[in-house]
């Protein structure tokens, strides 16, 4: 074999291993997750929560799980099929995808010389093996574009179920996506300015001395808050608000086909959490300089998990807004803070 | 590679057909969508990844996510065909035609035979290793507000006249009301 196509034979085997790699994680990760909020909100509401099924309801996700395949998939007459059943696969293939991009640890130089200083990603002579599936260019815009194609998913399931409740929900999802897509993108501007690249790997290493949550406060809390309405997070969850809206878009779904759209959701909650690891939080950086760099999938998943925790801490905490003071709090208090913070960091770019 | 532009492309031309031969306006919109997407996989292909995530971003994530909301919120029946050989559908064929031959010769221009009659684009002052070199979003930008100013300003305007044209009639129809 040439060593041409052994190189791209080694190229395809990766990113197959990686691939898959990614789908398991996430799919375990969005399992344990839906654990780990009703065992949050449990001890929030003074209740135990899923502890029957295994040692302290460990096993609750699997037996959730065989209850989700088993169940009847009910479907309401009127539907228009085709799109009734794109609207999940859509959902979970956009949410698992989007995480594609994004890099959970340092590229690994195997049998080269790295090269100089840690900031290089060059690496002559050997295999330099990234810890995401895509080395993109221009990595976060992808993420961006990917997400902003997951609003097809719920906006198409919600009218294909010629349901009012899915139909009212899913136009109030679309308006709340659009709006707060723009607020979510300018707070990520900041960091991009000041690591002067969007590739995720760059920016992570731009973080080396200061995480850029310490330069960007602003900009970190209004990704975050941006965040919990981008993923229908409470109080921002208008799309499915059970007490007007019975589930919202996903209504007349049952069985898997729900659980689709529900792991979408909670994939969707990693993702999010993870471009703020990466933007704000320093990425695989140890969280303080005695621990050793060389854990960095280890300091990624904590920290991703620590935003996930106060994602979940926010839902059970506070009340939902009501849909009007929503859109005006993304397009009159988001969307021109984040322009302010736009324009503070650029002129501070600019006088550097 | 040549098989991703393969599936890419006969997605693409799939979409744009459908556009055009669909009867339900939303499965219009979608095949558009679909279009757009494959169009995004070919940029990728051609190396120009910020142009591939921008096409997402802004066409199927933006523009055509409203003209989904649009078409479902006022879900019109099913189209009505119009008689063939009518006097629009005889003008709007020989404009098909002519800017098919145009841009297809201007695609021409720039592709060469080269060794072992494969067809090759020619290499402009903007080929993948130079852009990738100085950065895709710099090399962009840096062309926009240089080269391309005056357009660039000029798409600007036509964007703040649609923006105060629509302001103007959502606010008639509230004087009216």
């Amino acid at each position: 074999m040439s060593s041409a196509a052994s190189s791209v034979l080694l190229a395809v085997i990766v990113t197959l291993v990686k691939g898959i790699l990614i789908v398991v994680v996430l799919a375990t990760g969005f399992a344990y997750m839906t654990f780990a909020e009703r065992k949050i909100s449990a001890r929030i509401q003074l209740r135990y929560g899923p502890n029957r099924v295994g040692p302290f309801g460990l096993l609750q996700p699997a037996a959730d799980g065989v209850k989700l395949f088993l169940k009847e998939k009910a479907a309401p007459d009127g539907r228009d099929n085709f799109l009734y059943l794109l609207a999940p696969a859509l959902a979970a293939a956009a949410a698992l995808f989007a995480f594609s991009a994004i890099p959970i640890n340092q590229t690994i130089c195997i049998g080269g010389t790295n090269g100089a200083g840690p900031l290089s990603a060059a690496c002559p002579g050997g295999y330099p093996l990234h810890w995401d599936l895509a080395d993109l260019n221009v990595g976060l815009l992808f993420i961006l574009a990917i997400t902003s194609l997951g609003i097809y998913s719920i906006f198409l399931g919600g009218w294909a179920s010629n349901s009012k409740y899915s139909l009212l929900g899913a136009l109030r999802s679309s308006a709340q996506l659009i709006s707060y897509e723009m607020a979510v993108s300018f707070a990520l501007i900041g960091p991009v300015l000041l690591a002067g690249s969007l590739n995720l790997e760059t920016v992570v290493n731009q973080q080396h001395s200061l995480w850029f949550v310490f330069l960007q406060p602003m900009g970190f809390l209004l990704y975050f808050t941006g965040a919990l309405a981008e993923t229908n997070r409470l109080p921002f969850d208008l799309p499915e608000a059970e007490s007007e809206l019975v589930a919202g878009y996903h209504t007349e779904y049952s069985g898997m086909r729900f659980g689709l759209f529900f792991m979408a959701e909670y994939i969707n909650m990693i993702t999010v959490c993870s471009i703020a690891t990466v933007m704000f939080l320093g990425g695989w950086m140890a969280p303080f300089f005695f621990l050793p760099n060389w854990l960095g999938p280890i300091w990624f998943g904590a920290k991703v998990g620590l935003l996930i925790f106060i994602l979940m801490w926010v839902r059970w905490t506070f009340p939902r807004l009501r849909y009007d003071r929503l859109m005006q709090f993304g397009w009159k208090v988001l969307l021109p803070l984040g322009l302010v913070n736009l324009l503070v960091t650029s002129f501070f770019v600019a006088l550097h | 590679m040549t098989v991703i532009f393969g599936i890419a492309a006969v997605l693409a031309f799939l979409g744009a057909l459908g556009v055009v031969l669909s009867q339900r306006t939303l499965y219009s919109a979608l095949s558009l969508v679909l279009n757009m997407v494959s169009l995004a996989v070919l940029f990728l292909l051609l190396d120009a990844q910020f142009l591939a995530a921008v096409q997402i971003i802004v066409y199927a994530g933006a523009v055509m996510v409203l003209f989904v909301f649009i078409i479902a919120l006022l879900s019109p029946g099913a189209e009505e065909r119009v008689r063939p050989l009518e006097l629009r559908m005889l003008l709007g064929g020989v404009a098909a035609v002519v800017f098919t031959v145009v841009i297809g010769r201007l695609t021409l221009n720039g592709i060469t035979v080269g060794p072992g009659g494969r067809f090759h684009g020619g290499i402009g002052p903007f080929a993948p290793t130079v852009v990738n070199a100085h950065g895709q979003v710099q090399t962009v930008g840096e062309q926009l507000f240089t080269t391309y100013l005056l357009p660039f300003e000029v798409t600007s305007l036509l964007l703040l006249v649609a923006a105060v044209g629509a302001v103007y009639l959502s606010k008639r129809r509230r004087l009216v009301a």
